[in-house]
């Protein structure tokens, strides 16, 4: 693997990385004040996030600079403009955007404000993830240093820019971290979902435009705004720019949270990165962006990890939580705790995703404790057909149909052993962990 | 859900509202046919209007829509030869030259799937459910369903009788969590008190803190449940749908005077008042007074073959032996002879009289010589700002357009106590008058009731039976000038005439010679 530049992760080495003097010893708030003080209208701080080619790094991959201008027109639209930052990082498999919040809080608060300053929002809220205490600890610790150096609230550095950043706490539901769910959950109603149209840069939070992103995202537009399009583009790989936080888990020598640039293979990723396979095993399957992306086999080895080219692999780049499954891992038990969880986590509003995760869930349970039929594969793959894609209001049913589907396609043949034996050969010889009754 | 349009235009003595403009329409085509759409309106609105049958389980057309259920899903191109996808109906708007079809092979499918997802843990309990026969997911399930089920799943075991009140049972299992309960509360009564708790395959309906519900229109909520997770208590195992004979007719209990939908078992014993829409006047909805109030109009028969205290089949007239049954001609006979006598008999109608019924009352007055009243009780409790007026007078503002002056309890009781005789008219009029104080009056009083029901009173000269709102057929004008019409939904007994006939008849005997 060549050399290759980083700076997402730069200024966490450093002692105190979280504070704001470290921070500003770092060059950090700079990138604000050359938005302010040349001054940069707000539509050249889109225009360069247009040109940096930045793709949104919660899932989607959707052009950040295109999203920003969304936003309606200010001369047209009175209403109050937010920003909402998507923190709420539950995705099996992600973990990511914790070590930029818990160790580098002031990138994201600067991010907010360029955000804010683009999309002329009067205000931003991170809705963080209940579970994630110091994260949210660190985040607010680091507004209010900020609020206390004129860097947030009233008047920013002088100028008459003006804005207010809010912190949120999730209460553990993974449907929050839809961004129309997040908005109902930071209005104080339940997470359920909005349907689109109205898209949230119509009518988002209170009715308002409104533009949702991640924190990564986010944390990318300092270096963007400060050090320019060009540089930003140099990175990467044409149409998947700049680097990504990749987090790495599962049956690897060395799980963690690396910064890596797009257009590593997944092989690369696993052997020079996470230190390949452990227990020196081989490697079965790897999901390449989190649970809800589809599973791909140790033959897709080799794919480019960028946006374009994990989807013409048949799969999502997702969120770049690569989790790796060794050769004694069982896919059926592997799809059992995986639709799990997104029955427990559907939010019960669309009748395929409701019904449709629950079925899934107990065929898979069935299949994996050897109990399974000849038939129950098929409708595994009749089931998920129905329920996705694009069928129900949110993404949640197609993230549950999307790894049953690749997971039937790439390993059929293990989910007959099952059948035929009557029992999962590959099962663990521990006892199961046992169900977590009332658990939220 | 079929939509029954004001039967009856506004009577001629009141100013009909003027029509609403014409709102802007745009066209777009919906199974191959050419139509105009509200824009302001989803486009299961415009396949509705057309006749064109989507079926939907959290749309209502009274409440907002929220496009869970996903039954809804058409196939959508934004013009002709455009490229189509399944859509959401209630979630999507219409656009001018959008082409809907609703009946291709992608539609259905959809739909099956979608009729698969929520059946998986439905229980299969149609034969002791009471919504079997008028139940959205059965229906459908029958037209696009499979025959078979595919899942071996064990289904959800939940709640099967869940108390929310005096009025609502709810199964857990049968709920399919459209959420038209908890919109209802939320946008028609504005007092939220249903919620969805729990999450996913977890959720159920529920009550915040478990508080029974309360308010005046809880039962709307089992009218719009598409499954049969929420039934009235009143109604539960009292019939099979299929054997309830539905008559259109107008609630009697306030001078609103809601459409409503009478249903009787076998066409004979009435079972269930339902709301019938009408925009003028009660749009989808009605209160729980109007709607549990068909126990009055199943009085049962006095006891041991007795006249007082009960339903009045027939007439009676006061001998010398106390009250004795008599035929009709003879009680009207005895009746005019003693109204003739009478100088200035009082006569008192009931609000609840018909227009039709109140003409040929002043038909009978004017050969009298007198001029009726009609009892008006003081405005309840029930007041609210959805539907209930408060009046109990169903057909005041017709009485009052005829000419009719309205006299109250008190008034025309100290009235009735110096009169030496008084005809009184119409279903309710002892009750409206107060039964105990009406037992008070002298028997100089000489009283001729024509009402539902007899009561033992000494001042009673005769009585004579007359049919309830819903045995009869005639028109009441509501507090707001729209025309309520009322059919025969079950028969009177034998021997109760109606009452406007009655009254033409003792016209007829006042004019003729006298008897003696």
């Amino acid at each position: 693997m060549k050399e290759f530049q980083r700076y997402l992760l730069d200024r966490i080495a450093a002692a105190n990385s979280h504070t704001l003097s470290v921070y500003r010893q770092q060059g950090g708030y700079k990138a604000i004040e050359k938005v302010l003080k040349t001054p940069l209208k707000p539509e050249d701080v889109i225009t360069v996030m247009k040109d940096s080619g930045l793709r949104g790094r919660g899932g989607a991959g959707f052009p950040t600079g295109m999203k920003w201008s969304f936003m309606p027109d200010v001369t047209k639209d009175p209403r109050p403009r937010y920003l909402a930052v998507n923190a709420d990082e539950s995705e099996p498999g992600t973990c990511k955007d914790r070590v930029l919040m818990e160790r580098d809080p002031h990138g994201l608060v600067e991010g907010c404000l360029i955000a804010c300053y683009a999309m002329r929002a009067k205000a931003a809220y991170i809705y963080v993830r209940g579970e994630y205490r110091l994260s949210y600890d660190r985040v607010q610790a680091a507004i209010d240093e900020a609020r206390a150096a004129g860097l947030v609230g009233k008047n920013i550095l002088g100028t008459d820019f003006s804005c207010d950043i809010w912190m949120h706490k999730g209460a553990g539901a993974y449907i929050c971290g839809e961004e129309t769910g997040l908005m109902e959950s930071l209005e104080g109603k339940r997470g359920h979902p909005r349907p689109k149209p109205p898209f949230p840069a119509g009518s988002g939070l209170w009715k308002s435009p409104t533009t949702v992103n991640n924190v990564e995202t986010i944390f990318n537009a300092p270096f963007i705004v400060e050090r320019g399009a060009e540089w930003f583009k140099s990175m990467g790989v044409p149409k998947s720019t700049g680097n990504f936080l990749c987090g790495i888990s599962g049956h690897v020598n060395k799980p963690g949270v690396y910064e890596l640039p797009f257009g590593l293979t997944a092989r690369q990723i696993l052997d020079e990165v996470a230190g390949g396979i452990w227990k020196g095993r081989k490697l079965k399957a790897f999901f390449p962006g989190g649970s809800s992306t589809g599973l791909m086999p140790a033959s897709a080895i080799d794919v480019v990890m960028d946006h374009d080219s994990v989807k013409a692999a048949g799969s999502m780049f997702g969120t770049a939580a690569m989790i790796f499954l060794d050769e004694t891992a069982s896919i059926p038990q592997v799809m059992d705790v995986t639709l799990r969880f997104y029955d427990h986590e559907s939010c019960g509003q669309c009748s395929q995703c409701r019904e449709g995760t629950q079925w899934l869930h107990q065929m898979f349970h069935r299949i994996a404790r050897g109990k399974g039929k000849r038939e129950d594969i098929d409708l595994l793959v009749s089931l998920a057909n129905g329920m996705a894609p694009g069928k129900t209001i949110c993404a949640l049913a197609d993230a549950a149909a999307i790894p049953t589907l690749a997971a039937v396609k790439h390993f059929r043949a293990e989910f007959e052993q099952c059948v035929e034996l009557g029992r999962d050969p590959l099962a663990p010889t521990h006892a199961p962990a046992p169900e977590l009754q009332g658990a939220h | 859900m079929s939509q029954t349009p004001n039967p009856a235009p506004s009577s001629a003595s009141t100013p009909a509202p003027a029509p609403a403009p014409k709102p802007a329409t745009i066209k777009i085509q919906v199974d191959g046919r050419e139509v105009e759409a509200d824009p302001k309106q989803p486009l299961i609105r415009a396949c509705h209007d057309q006749g064109v049958d989507v079926p939907m389980y959290c749309y209502h057309p009274g409440l907002s829509p929220v496009g869970s259920c996903r039954i809804c899903q058409v196939e959508v191109a934004a013009g002709p030869g455009q490229p189509s996808r399944v859509v959401a109906a209630c979630r999507t708007p219409v656009s001018p030259g959008m082409v809907v079809q609703t009946d291709t092979p992608k539609a259905h499918e959809t739909r099956r799937e979608c009729l698969e997802f929520l059946l998986k843990n439905h229980p299969l309990d149609c034969p002791i459910c009471d919504k079997a026969g008028e139940c959205d997911l059965q229906d459908y399930s029958f037209n696009e369903g499979q025959g078979k089920g595919r899942s071996s799943e064990p289904r959800r075991k939940l709640e099967k009788r869940k108390s929310l009140g005096d009025v609502i049972v709810l199964d857990e299992e049968r709920c399919i969590l459209c959420s038209r309960c908890v919109r209802f509360f939320q946008e028609v009564t504005h007092k939220p008190q249903l919620t969805v708790s729990g999450l996913g395959s977890r959720s159920t309906i529920a009550t915040f803190a478990d508080k029974p519900l309360s308010g005046n229109y809880q039962g709307n909520i089992a009218d719009i449940c598409p499954v049969g997770a929420l039934t009235l208590k009143p109604f539960r195992f009292q019939a099979r749908v299929w054997n309830l004979s539905k008559t259109l007719s107008t609630c009697a209990e306030c001078s609103r005077g809601c459409s409503i939908t009478v249903e009787a078992l076998r066409g004979k014993e009435v079972k269930r008042f339902r709301p019938r829409f009408n925009p003028q006047v009660n749009q989808h909805w009605m209160c729980d007074v109007g709607r549990f109030a068909y126990a009055p109009v199943t009085q049962a028969l006095p006891p041991e073959g007795g006249i007082v205290g009960g339903r009045l089949v027939g007439a009676a007239i006061r001998g010398y032996h106390g009250l004795e049954r008599v035929e009709l001609e003879s009680a009207l006979a005895e009746v005019a002879d003693l109204l003739r006598a009478a100088s200035k008999p009082l006569v008192l109608l009931s609000p609840f009289v018909t227009q039709e019924e109140a003409r040929a009352a002043l038909e009978l007055c004017a050969g009298l010589g007198v001029a009726p009243r009609f009892v008006s009780p003081a405005p309840n409790n029930l007041k609210d700002d959805l539907l209930h007026t408060g009046d109990p007078c169903p057909n005041r503002r017709g009485l009052s357009e005829l000419g009719v002056a309205a006299i109250e309890p008190a008034a025309a009781l100290a009235e009735l106590a110096a009169a030496n005789a008084a005809l009184l008219v119409g279903e309710r009029i002892q009750s409206l008058l107060d039964v105990a104080a009406l037992a008070k009056l002298p028997a100089t009083a000489r009283l001729v009731v024509l009402d539902v029901a007899a009561h033992d009173l000494a001042a009673l000269s005769a009585a004579i039976g007359v049919p309830t709102h819903v045995e009869k057929s005639g028109q009441w004008i509501n507090v707001d000038g729209h025309v309520g019409v009322l059919n025969v939904a079950v028969p009177a007994p034998a021997g109760v005439a109606p009452l406007e006939r009655t009254l033409r008849e003792l016209l007829e005997h006042c004019r003729a010679p006298a008897a003696r």
